[in-house]
Formats: C-alpha cells, sequence, structure tokens
C-alpha cells in the first residue's frame, strides 16, 4: 500500500472522477463470482531478471534505484512512468463519461472491472514515483508528480488518445480493444525495463490488461452478430467511425515511427516503434478479420464455416457476394489516415491509402469517416485548422505537430477543496 | 512438420477455438467460448494456452489453479477444455499444450492436476491417460433430477 498522504490522495481522486467505483463491489458477485475481491494496491512479480536484457548494458545488474541509471536514461524512464500514469487516470475519466450508458449489465460491469484496474495502475505508477528517490533525476518533488498526475483532465492528459471524450458506449467499447492493446503493447516492451522495479510491475498489469483487451473485443463480436441479423442497435458503419476515431491516436501512441531506439539502447523498451507499431497493425487487423467472420457467419447462418470463410475471402478482395460488399465489412484504416504525430502527421491519406491534394476535399473525407457526435467535437475542429494551416504552409508541421487543443475545464485541485490539493502535506 | 508454437490464450484466439469446436463437435458456438475463454483470461491468461502452426491456432487447453473444492484444499490445477484441429493430430500438439498448462499450474502453486472425463469419450480417456493422469481416488457423483 501507498503511504497515507498518496493512498489519500487517489481515494479521494477516485471519489470525484470515478463515482460509480462502489457499483463494482455490487456487481462482483453477479459478474464475477469466483475472482478474488477487487484491491485498490500495489503489485509486484518476483519473477524478472536481475540482469539488462537488451541494449548497451545487456548483462549489467538491473537498476534498483534511479540514480542507479545513466543520466538520460533516467530522464526517459520518468518521462514513461508520468505518460503511462497519465494514461491510467485518463482512461477512467473518459470511461466514466458514458459507463452508464451501456445497453448490457455485463458489459458496463466489465468496463467498471476495466476502470478500477486502471485506477491500480495508476497506483501503480503513484507507487513508482513515491517508494523511491528521484531527486537525482528530476528537481520535482514526488509529491508535485503525483499532484500534476492527479490534476490532469480530459483534454491536459500527455496523450491525444485520453483527450477525447467518449460520445457513447461504443467508444468505451473501442477504446477497450484498440487504446488498451496499445497499453498492452508498452506494458510488455517494458517488461524487460533496466529498471527493475518498473520490469517488476508489469506483469501483474499485463495480467488484468488481458481482461481489458476481452471486455472489447467480445462486446464488439455480439454486436456485429446483432449488426448481421438486422436485430442489434449497433450497425457496421457506427463500428467503423469509431474504429477511425481512434486508430489513428493508437498508432501515436507508440510515439514517431522514426523513433524509440534510445529506449532500446538504454534497456527501457526492447522494441523501437516502429516494430511495436507493425506488430499493433498486424493483430488489429486480425480483430477485424475476426469480427467479419462472425458478421458473416450471422448473416448467412445457413452457410458451413468453409462456405462461410469462402464468403468472407471473396467479400475481402472486392466481390460482391449475395449482396454483401466489402464496404459492409469493417476495415482498419491506413496508418497514414487522420494523423497528427509522427512520421504522416498532416499527410492528406485517405482511409484505403489514397492520397488527396486538396485540402478542403481531404477533410470532406475524414469528416464523412467519423462518428458523428466526434465530429462535432473541438478536437476535430482543432485538427481541420491545423491541416487547413499546414496544406498552406501558415503553421510549420513542427507545431502543428505539438499542437493539442486545451479543453475548457476547471482544471488544479480537487474541486471539492476549491483548488486544495489532492496530495495533502 | 512445421514448428509448433505453444503461447497463453488472448482474446483474440476466440475464433479459431470455435473454428476447431466446430470441427469436432459440427457445432457452431461462439459465445459459449466467449464467455469460457474471457474467464480464464480475466482469472489467470497466463495458464491457458493455445498451439499455432504457420501463425494458426489449431490446439487450445484451457484450465486454472482452484482450491477448496470438493473438501480437496490443496491448490489443484484444473484442465477443463481442450481442442485439436482434426487435421493437426498425431503432431505432439496435445502433449505440448498440456506440458506447457501443467507448468503454468506449478508456478502458480499447485502441486496436483485433475480433470474429468465422460467414460464414453474413449478418445479423450486415452489422450489423458497418454498425459500421465491416472485415476484419482475420488467418485464423481451425479444425481438425476425430475
Amino acid at each position: 500500500m501507498l503511504p497515507d498522504r498518496y493512498h489519500n490522495a487517489i481515494e479521494h481522486w477516485r471519489q470525484h472522477n470515478f463515482p460509480d467505483y462502489p457499483k463494482l463491489a455490487e456487481v462482483w458477485p453477479k459478474f464475477f463470482p469466483k475472482d478474488d475481491a477487487f484491491c485498490l494496491c500495489a503489485k509486484v512479480s518476483e519473477d524478472i531478471s536481475a540482469e539488462i536484457e537488451i541494449g548497451d548494458d545487456v548483462g549489467k545488474p538491473k537498476a534498483v534505484q534511479p540514480k542507479e541509471l545513466a543520466p538520460e536514461a533516467a530522464q526517459h524512464l520518468l518521462s514513461q512512468i508520468r505518460a503511462q500514469a497519465s494514461t491510467e487516470f485518463g482512461s477512467i475519466q473518459q470511461h466514466q463519461m458514458t459507463l452508464f450508458r451501456a445497453q448490457e449489465p455485463q458489459d458496463q460491469a466489465w468496463a467498471l472491472r476495466v476502470m478500477a484496474e486502471e485506477l491500480r495502475h495508476g497506483y501503480q505508477m503513484v507507487h513508482l514515483l513515491t517508494s523511491s528517490d528521484w531527486s537525482p533525476v528530476t528537481d520535482t518533488k514526488a509529491e508535485d508528480m503525483v499532484e500534476e498526475i492527479l490534476s490532469m483532465q480530459t483534454g491536459s492528459h500527455v496523450l491525444a488518445a485520453f483527450n477525447l471524450e467518449f460520445d457513447s458506449f461504443l467508444d468505451n467499447v473501442v477504446f477497450a480493444a484498440f487504446i488498451d492493446r496499445v497499453g498492452k503493447y508498452q506494458l510488455t516492451m517494458q517488461r524487460i525495463s533496466a529498471y527493475k522495479p518498473y520490469a517488476s510491475s508489469m506483469p501483474p498489469m499485463l495480467r488484468e490488461e488481458a481482461f481489458h483487451l476481452a471486455a472489447g473485443v467480445i462486446p464488439l463480436r455480439r454486436w456485429v452478430e446483432h449488426a448481421a441479423r438486422g436485430d442489434g442497435y449497433i450497425d457496421m458503419p457506427a463500428i467503423q467511425k469509431a474504429v477511425a476515431k481512434w486508430f489513428g491516436r493508437g498508432l501515436e501512441m507508440f510515439g514517431d515511427e522514426r523513433g524509440g531506439q534510445t529506449n532500446v539502447k538504454f534497456g527501457l523498451k526492447d522494441l523501437n516503434n516502429r516494430e511495436a507499431q507493425d506488430q499493433y497493425i498486424q493483430e488489429c487487423t486480425k480483430m477485424l478479420d475476426d469480427l467479419n467472420v462472425r458478421y458473416v457467419r450471422a448473416r448467412f447462418p445457413d452457410r458451413t464455416r468453409d462456405e462461410a470463410d469462402a464468403i468472407f475471402a471473396r467479400v475481402a478482395s472486392g466481390e460482391t457476394v449475395d449482396g454483401l460488399t466489402r464496404d459492409d465489412l469493417l476495415r482498419l484504416p491506413d496508418r497514414r489516415f487522420f494523423r497528427r504525430r509522427g512520421e504522416f502527421a498532416f499527410q492528406m491519406i485517405g482511409t484505403h491509402g489514397e492520397t488527396f491534394t486538396d485540402v478542403e476535399k481531404y477533410i470532406a473525407h475524414v469528416l464523412a469517416s467519423l462518428p458523428e457526435a466526434y465530429r462535432a467535437s473541438i478536437d476535430v475542429k482543432h485538427w481541420a485548422d491545423l491541416q487547413r494551416a499546414v496544406a498552406a504552409g501558415t503553421t510549420p508541421l513542427k507545431e502543428a505537430m505539438a499542437s493539442m487543443p486545451r479543453l475548457a475545464r476547471q482544471a488544479g485541485g480537487c474541486p471539492c477543496g476549491k483548488s486544495v490539493r489532492w496530495v495533502i502535506n | 512438420m512445421a514448428d509448433v508454437r505453444i503461447r497463453p490464450v488472448n482474446e483474440l484466439d476466440i475464433e479459431a477455438i470455435c473454428r476447431i469446436d466446430e470441427r469436432i463437435t459440427g457445432k457452431y458456438r461462439p459465445e459459449v467460448w466467449e464467455d469460457r475463454v474471457i474467464y480464464f483470461i480475466r482469472r489467470d491468461p497466463d495458464s491457458s494456452q493455445v498451439a499455432e502452426v504457420d501463425g494458426k491456432v489449431v490446439g487450445f487447453m484451457l484450465g486454472e489453479v482452484r482450491g477448496g473444492e470438493f473438501g480437496m484444499e490443496e491448490p489443484t490445477g484444473w484442465l477443463e477444455f481442450f481442442g485439436v484441429d482434426p487435421a493437426a493430430r498425431e503432431r505432439g500438439i496435445g502433449r505440448g499444450l498440456t506440458d506447457a498448462l501443467l507448468a503454468g499450474f506449478k508456478r502458480r502453486g499447485a502441486h496436483v492436476a485433475r480433470t474429468m472425463v465422460r467414460t464414453q469419450d474413449a478418445e479423450i480417456a486415452r489422450f489423458v491417460a497418454a498425459m500421465g493422469f491416472t485415476p484419482a481416488p475420488v467418485s464423481a457423483l451425479e444425481k438425476r433430477l425430475a
């Protein structure tokens, strides 16, 4: 457990940002009857190599204190932990927005559990920041780092994916399937971290993250079946648009495609950004293929498995089979589509990889590919303004890539205390 | 023969498991396997295993460690569901899955693994016997309810 001041700060944050947390205990016996009760605590794995596993110092002992790392490596590590913490707390704020719009009690219970486990992951990051001496790495005190993390709101988080509002429960589910999947990659890469306390934190988090991905994929699988039968409420175009909203932000969470070698050199991760992104894309493609297979089976219930597989293969290659076309199925957007960071930022590439030369036609294409509610957001307007400015040459690409809309929110300290700090001295 | 890769199950294996089950039973039961797979992923994602050949899942084995059931307090690794695509049998896939599953059970503190086989499933009984399972000093009892 964290020292009281930090534990209490997170509990207090939870009351404001995750008010439905007590409902988890109510639904637990029904939906997770054999599982141990949720525990808001830090967990570490003992089964971690004591030696650095990759990079320039491979074979040397892993650091157990930040000061044992090279200064630049320690800076990278601290950035990783802060960013990871931001994502954990940020996703709870996003899920909370639409949690109670879930149509199925089971889906809602799964999302509640995901949120609670994200809270535990945030707790884990705070443990890492407060249980070691970071003074050789930063002038910021531990309590101020925690204060900064707990004060972030949707709109002021480190990564863009955590600054987007959820518009419906569809976002809760697609977010779990796509954005938590990036989380899985980050945790997996960090499992070899040259900083042993961080590496030891990863296996328990990964075990929980496995459920988060399933909590995204399984509702999607059931929705596509209903969509195929025509007796559901969420159709394939709605899912496709949600995919278009999140996929690019997920890719950008890996960092610039051309980077990441420094983390490998320092032994902090075992893949560079592009390698990890490539694997992620492959996995997302498989996820959508499986959803499409489920859709085809439900759409043609009298066909055998092999016949349905053949139909899917023909439709995927562009044929129309018994009225089913490629556009009826889900498709991963091109990795360069609707990008704001990285190698392909603000390049005008369409969902299928087509190139646009007219910025207004490109913006219209992107808008038509996105969910209606999201199109009305400040985030989309901010992107469109930047896209125009980059195309016109009035805003440098580098400046556009660094720009993120700041949502007008009450920020800073605890709202019930009128900006009293979360961490009480 | 192509290399067999054994790895922990994940949520993207569900469709492949449905496919294997369908090849064995003739039934497409996605909801059943979704419920089962998420149960094991939720409780212990490292223990349950799948086997891949050329990147395609051709076998699965689901189980977990539990204790305190039927008066048996010791942590027990329960082998609950498994299947190998009929086209991929006789390649040691079942043995590879079993070894990985049992190793996971041991890591989780179990010193014994148990399973149950219906009397009419002679093929399954032969398989688990070949994997080293022997009759246990417990009786499986039932009572039909009107």
